[in-house]
């Protein structure tokens, strides 16, 4: 299954995974990490409005935080969308 | 005149540091893309720092990205990449070559123009690594007016000066005061490479005032700890600043009257005294002027 991955566990940052899903099955997105609680809501909007700007329609996503705010999250969704996509230039 | 005495590095696939740099108070920030970031994850960085540079809080910080080098396949991305950001300027690793200077402003205007960025803002500093970079010091700094500073490199000069690092730098005597002298005729800053060893405040400090004493304006720092020691030397004391108030209201008062010098405490003042203190107080932010950018 294809795969690609972007980001670190280190502070303030996060790993997320994307793995490809059959056509029209749409997004899922899973999340684990100490935000999660405060802030999921939000980091589920700033995922899926990424992968709407980059018009991302069936994909799987797994989010592994350690506190990444709205910004570097979004950064590492597009890096590894594009990641995925085979193009390594934003 | 724009302060550089501390230009703090921060690693470009870093968030922490991308985003917290500017509170440890440097002059500027240097969000680098070239040596601080893995081949395999230039493609994530430079979104980050994209990113980062779109929020744009970086305080009164000059803002700069250490690209990657001209010799690889990545310059022309990252500058189309962070320019149209509004950026202060790009920091150009082993400049070897005025015309790639000449090369890299004409594609900056061009990202520019089409960004609708005012042509020319986007200032260059020219790291000259290599023994060639070194020698051709003075036509780098003049190949465009873009060019605010000329600065040495470290390891890799080492390294192409066939020498190693030795306690007090003794290798790079030659090439900072080439610098140095090279940046001053040509009207840009000269400023200094960093000191890599993050624990010794006392080297730093050494290092750091004999570069200012050979004509340099400020030092690259890579850790937060750096930058007071660096600030402190590149700082007027106010023992200073006071002195230089004196000459400089005293030079004013006798040009009014029409005389060429002028004694202050005692002791004749005369041009290249007076031009001393105009220059110690625009380092202290007291008067306008001093170099270009």
């Amino acid at each position: 299954m294809k795969t690609a991955q972007a980001g670190t566990l280190e502070s303030m940052d996060c790993i997320v995974t994307v793995t490809e899903t059959e056509k029209g099955r749409g997004i899922s997105i899973a999340m684990e990490g100490a935000s999660i609680v405060r802030f999921g809501e939000a980091m589920l909007k700033a995922t899926k409005d990424t992968l709407k700007d980059l018009g991302v329609r069936d994909i799987s996503v797994s989010i592994q935080d350690n506190g990444a705010g709205d910004l570097v999250l979004k950064a590492r969704v597009e890096a590894a969308v594009r990641r995925f996509a085979g193009v390594r230039t934003p | 005149m724009r302060l550089r005495r501390t230009k703090l590095y921060l690693p470009g696939n870093n968030p922490n540091m991308l985003l917290r740099g500017h509170l440890f108070g440097p002059d500027g920030v240097i969000l680098d893309l070239e040596d601080a970031v893995a081949m395999s994850e230039k493609d994530a960085a430079r979104i980050l720092v994209r990113d980062v540079l779109k929020r744009g809080d970086f305080g009164d910080c000059e803002v700069t990205v250490r690209i990657n080098g001209m010799d690889t396949e990545y310059w022309k991305t990252d500058i189309e990449t962070v320019v149209p950001c509004g950026i202060d300027g790009i920091r150009i690793p082993k400049v070897e070559d005025p015309k790639d200077i000449a090369l890299m402003d004409e594609a900056l205007s061009q990202i520019e123009s089409k960004a609708r960025i005012p042509v020319g803002r986007t200032l260059i500093f020219c790291l000259l690594e290599t023994a060639l970079g070194v020698w051709r010091a003075f036509d780098i700094a003049r190949a465009s007016k873009r060019v605010a500073a000329i600065c040495p490199g470290g390891e890799d000069l080492r390294a192409d000066l066939k020498t190693t690092r030795s306690e007090n730098s003794e290798e790079l005597i030659g090439p900072r005061r080439m610098i140095a002298l090279a940046a001053h005729a040509a009207g840009v800053d000269a400023l200094d490479t960093v000191y890599a060893d993050i624990t010794d405040d006392a080297g730093l400090r050494r290092e750091t005032e004999w570069v200012k004493q050979l004509g340099f304006q400020g030092k690259s720092v890579i850790h937060p700890n750096q930058i007071p020691v660096v600030h402190d030397v590149f700082t007027p004391t106010a023992k200073e600043i006071e002195q230089a108030k004196k000459i400089v209201e005293a030079a004013a008062e006798a040009a009014a009257r029409g005389l060429g010098a002028v004694q202050v405490d005692g002791r004749m003042v005369d041009k290249p005294v007076v031009k001393r203190a105009e220059y110690t107080l625009q380092r202290a932010g007291l008067k306008a002027g001093g170099e270009k950018a």
